[in-house]
């Protein structure tokens, strides 16, 4: 082997190689593809056709419906429901993940069993096994029962849960999770509660408006029912007679909502009651706008200085008074109250005084104003942090002997202030619902994997439901992929040897337990007359909804009154120089996203940058602390710190810095772990001033380069935007 | 040598470059006739399996290959259908203990595929069955009396248009489109 190859030679060795390769590779595929028929074949099955079936999205608690295109039994493509009222066809990102939620490859394929929490060295268990364990532990906890749930979980859960807890005397489930935390479903509901006298969550009609502020609310991207709001925004904007809606968008950081906006206003974090208030006594002062206006907002408009209001919030004043003329003289004029406010200290003041301007333009929003029907059926109920805080209280006092978690990730969503793994540690036994392994998972004794929702049954009452009431339908469109089982199922196998229980969930399966609930609905939009066709019916169609009617009248809203300050934040000025602005990920939302590589992977919409945390800091800070794109920061505030790479963009105020939720786990499957930081980690545990929400924008941090630099995986070129025009 | 062709081949698309797509043109024709599936199928199949003694105990072709009248694939049997005879019938011939076994393992027959159609062309079993009126054996051959089956037809585009051209009565049927969608 001592003789040289020449270069000419190895050029031909090289091509003579290409060549077979070519020439193999246009050999016949018969030789090598397999047909491999069904062992068991999967019903209503046609090879070669599709077959399509209506059910409920569940990667955000909105309840879209969407329909799932089958091929030889296996799921391969979600869409939007098209009958739906909610989405009308529309799906998002998110929602086209779905099924690699369902196809994961670190789904769990049975019960584990974790002897030491923590050491993440789990033991395969049968489900009879599993269940038992569980029986056994609840039966001796009698009411020293907790369960701990999220919003995505389905309303049929959330009765089995309750029915069990109630059934031993235990507390209420506590449904808490990050990302409605971050939209401030709570927060909102309680502020409606207040004006309209209905605690819910309202839904804005944008279609037929002439202008729209929206105060923070991300709508087009994560904001309460965000599809919904994809399509009433393209109806907002393009109006019969070739009428244009204006959108006027407040925020401190430009998310993909204010880019949208025709006019976007960096204001003050924290000051979006400040200006609401504002504009009411702008209205009011110069009596302004249509007959009826200018008297209305006089009644609610709060005292204060318009001068020290537009210096505090950072806008001009003229163009203060110039939006609050545009409001006040619109025919159908829309305030949205939304995104950072729900975390400030001022929150619901703040909703409050936003709230006020619809109800000077007569615009209330629609879920709030009128009194739903009563359709039978379970439905969540949101609790705030401070039950959370509860909960834990009773952890931390040896109140709760099994925790059972499903649908949240309190491990990884809650801040470390909030003492929740200290307080794990005093709860004999911690059962665990998630389908893959997350950080509150490491943290359990027993994980019984819960269904992909596409494997399970369920219904959803739609929330926000603009104006008339919907439940979505969940069924299970493939045979299950894993051994998993249905949650609903192991409660009813569980509660039948306490009798208690099995006096108060007398169903020998989730099937049963729901065709009882679907039979009891009113007449739908959809003919259907005997039980058995309505259980069909509900499912092929995606759920339940009534004929259009006529609105019912709406309810008046109650005499409430409008403070306006601005929120308090954490930390001195001189210490942590700069206000953090956190808001939840278009794609990965509240971090439940970063399981699944489609979202890891779509280029975040604002930065283009992808499987990355990233800080958005504006080009006068970065030049000011000689930063460069991709330099690693180390972001302090009074409660922690993180490292994330720095993204230097026009589109934030100079004081303030921005961090999206949802990386940084540590657990979550091979998609998300070791990968980026969780903003969580700088938050405290303070109360909002009302309400009991998490006072998650009311921090300052400060910022210092690590002296490393990472290349961001991002896909936009700067030259013209941030690089070229001085700032460097 | 080679780079000698390669300097010939370059000069014979420097000087006219419309030849570049001639060339193309022999790369593609030449890649399409080596990906035919004239060739016998020569495969080894994972068990023996008779459709001779299938048709002859009386089984039609539709019995196994249910879909054929209702979808562009004919479907093949699954486990479960063969079992469901198997059951009791032959149970204990050495073929039928490897099907039982392929069944109790939940494993699917990795069948060997004999007829091939390329993917870029559109075919349906349920048009050519129903409303072309040919019968199974027009195309897959006398598979009753084959042991193991074989193709016996080049199901190339020359062999579809042969027949295809013959339909006065559908000029459409000559149409590019209806295959190669």
């Amino acid at each position: 082997m001592t003789e040289k190859i020449s270069r000419r030679d190895f050029l031909r060795l090289g091509a003579a190689g290409a060549a077979t390769g070519v020439l193999a590779g246009c050999t016949s595929p018969r030789r090598w593809v397999v047909l491999e028929p069904f062992v068991r074949p999967p019903e209503q099955q046609v090879s070669g056709v599709a077959t399509w079936y209506a059910t409920t999205c569940r990667q955000c608690p909105a309840g879209c419906g969407v329909i799932v295109r089958l091929m030889n039994g296996r799921a391969v493509k979600l869409e939007g429901n098209p009958e739906h009222p909610l989405n009308r066809g529309k799906l998002c990102a998110r929602g086209q993940a779905g099924l690699q939620m369902l196809y994961h490859p670190d789904r769990l394929s049975g019960p584990l069993l974790q002897s030491t929490r923590g050491s993440r060295e789990f033991s395969a268990i049968d489900w009879n096994e599993g269940i038992n364990r569980l029986f056994q532990a609840l039966e001796k906890a009698g009411p020293a029962v907790a369960v701990f749930g999220g919003a995505t979980m389905s309303d049929h859960l959330f009765d089995l849960f309750s029915r069990l807890l109630a059934a031993v005397d235990a507390p209420a489930p506590v449904i808490y999770d990050l990302y409605t935390e971050l939209g401030g479903y709570r927060m909102l509901a309680q502020a409606m509660g207040q004006v309209y006298g209905r605690a819910a969550l309202p839904a804005y009609r944008l279609a037929e408006a002439d202008v729209v502020f929206s105060f923070g609310a991300e709508f087009l991207g994560t904001w309460t029912s965000a599809v919904r709001y994809g399509v009433e925004y393209g109806a907002f904007r393009s109006q019969p007679y070739g009428k244009r809606g204006l959108l006027v968008h407040f925020e401190p950081r430009q998310s993909s909502t204010a880019v949208t906006a025709d006019d976007y206003v960096a204001i003050a974090p924290g000051s979006e009651g400040l200006v609401a208030g504002a504009l009411l006594r702008i209205i009011a002062d110069g009596n302004l706008g249509l007959p009826g206006r200018a008297e209305s907002a006089r009644g609610l408009a709060p005292s204060l200085d318009v001068d020290q209001a537009a210096r505090e919030s950072g806008i001009p004043l003229e163009a203060l008074q110039r939006w609050a003329r545009r409001f006040a003289e619109a025919e159908r004029a829309v305030a949205i109250p939304g995104g950072a406010l729900a975390g400030s200290s001022n929150g619901m003041l703040a909703a409050r005084a936003i709230e006020a301007l619809n109800v000077v333009s007569g615009s209330a929003p629609a879920g709030v104003n009128t009194t739903p029907p009563d359709l039978g059926l379970a439905r969540k109920s949101l609790n705030t942090f401070a039950d959370v805080q509860s909960l834990i209280a009773r952890m931390r006092a040896g109140e709760v002997q099994v925790l059972l978690i499903h649908s949240t990730n309190p491990a990884y969503e809650l801040p470390a202030a909030a003492g929740f793994l200290e307080a794990l540690a005093q709860v004999p036994l911690v059962v665990s619902f998630g389908p893959i392994v997350d950080e509150t998972a490491v943290w359990s004794d027993l994980i019984l994997p819960d269904r992909s929702y596409l494997e399970s049954f369920g219904y959803e009452v739609v929330s926000p439901d603009f104006g008339s009431p919907v439940v979505s339908s969940q069924q299970p469109v493939v045979t299950p992929v894993f051994d998993a089982r249905a949650t609903g199922d192991v409660l009813l196998t569980v509660a039948r040897g306490i009798p208690a229980a099995a006096a108060a969930m007398p169903w020998g399966d989730e099937v049963d337990y729901l065709n009882q609930m679907v039979a009891g609905l009113p007449e739908a939009a959809y003919p259907a007359s005997t039980p058995e066709e309505k259980r069909a019916r509900f499912q092929q169609h995606g759920g339940w909804w009534p004929a259009p009617a006529a609105a019912a009248p709406a309810l008046r809203p109650q005499p409430f009154t409008v403070t306006a300050q601005r929120a308090a934040f954490d930390g001195n000025e001189t210490d942590y120089p700069y206000f953090l602005h956190v808001y939840p990920s278009v794609l990965l939302s509240d971090g439940r996203g970063a399981s699944l590589p489609l979202l890891q992977g779509v280029p975040d919409p604002m930065t283009t940058i992808a499987w990355q945390s990233w800080v958005e800091l504006h080009p006068a800070t970065a030049g000011r602390l000689e930063i460069r794109d991709g330099d690693l920061l180390r972001v302090t505030s009074p409660h922690g710190e993180i490292v994330a790479a720095a993204y230097v963009t026009p589109g934030i105020r100079p004081d303030t810095v921005a961090i999206p939720a949802g990386q940084g786990h540590q657990d979550l499957g091979r998609y998300a772990r070791d990968r980026g930081s969780n903003v969580v980690q700088l938050l405290g545990a303070a109360l909002t001033d009302e309400g009991g929400g998490l006072r998650w924008n009311g921090v300052r941090v400060a910022l210092a380069r690590t002296g490393k630099r990472i290349a961001t995986a991002s896909l936009e070129s700067k030259v013209g935007v941030t690089e070229g025009l001085g700032y460097e | 040598m080679f780079s000698s062709l390669w300097w010939r081949v370059g000069r014979f698309v420097r000087t006219s470059p419309a030849r570049l797509f001639l060339l193309a043109g022999v790369v593609v024709a030449g890649a399409l006739a080596l990906s035919g599936s004239a060739a016998p199928a020569g495969t080894t199949q994972p068990m023996a399996f008779n459709h001779q003694v299938m048709v002859q105990a009386g089984v039609q072709c539709l019995f196994c290959h249910n879909d054929a009248l209702r979808s562009p694939s004919p479907g093949m049997p699954s486990v479960g259908l063969c079992m469901g005879c198997h059951k009791t019938i032959a149970a204990e011939r050495p073929a039928i203990k490897q099907l039982a076994d392929y069944y109790a393992r939940g494993e699917p027959i990795p069948w060997a595929r004999v007829n091939y159609v390329p993917r870029f062309v559109y075919f349906s079993h349920k048009v050519h069955l129903t409303a072309g009126g040919l019968n199974c054996e027009n195309c897959h051959g006398d598979v009753g009396h084959m042991k193991e089956v074989e193709p016996v037809a080049r199901m190339s585009m020359g062999w579809c248009l042969d027949c295809h051209s013959k339909q006065t009565n559908a000029p459409q049927l000559r149409d590019c489109v209806i295959c190669h969608r």
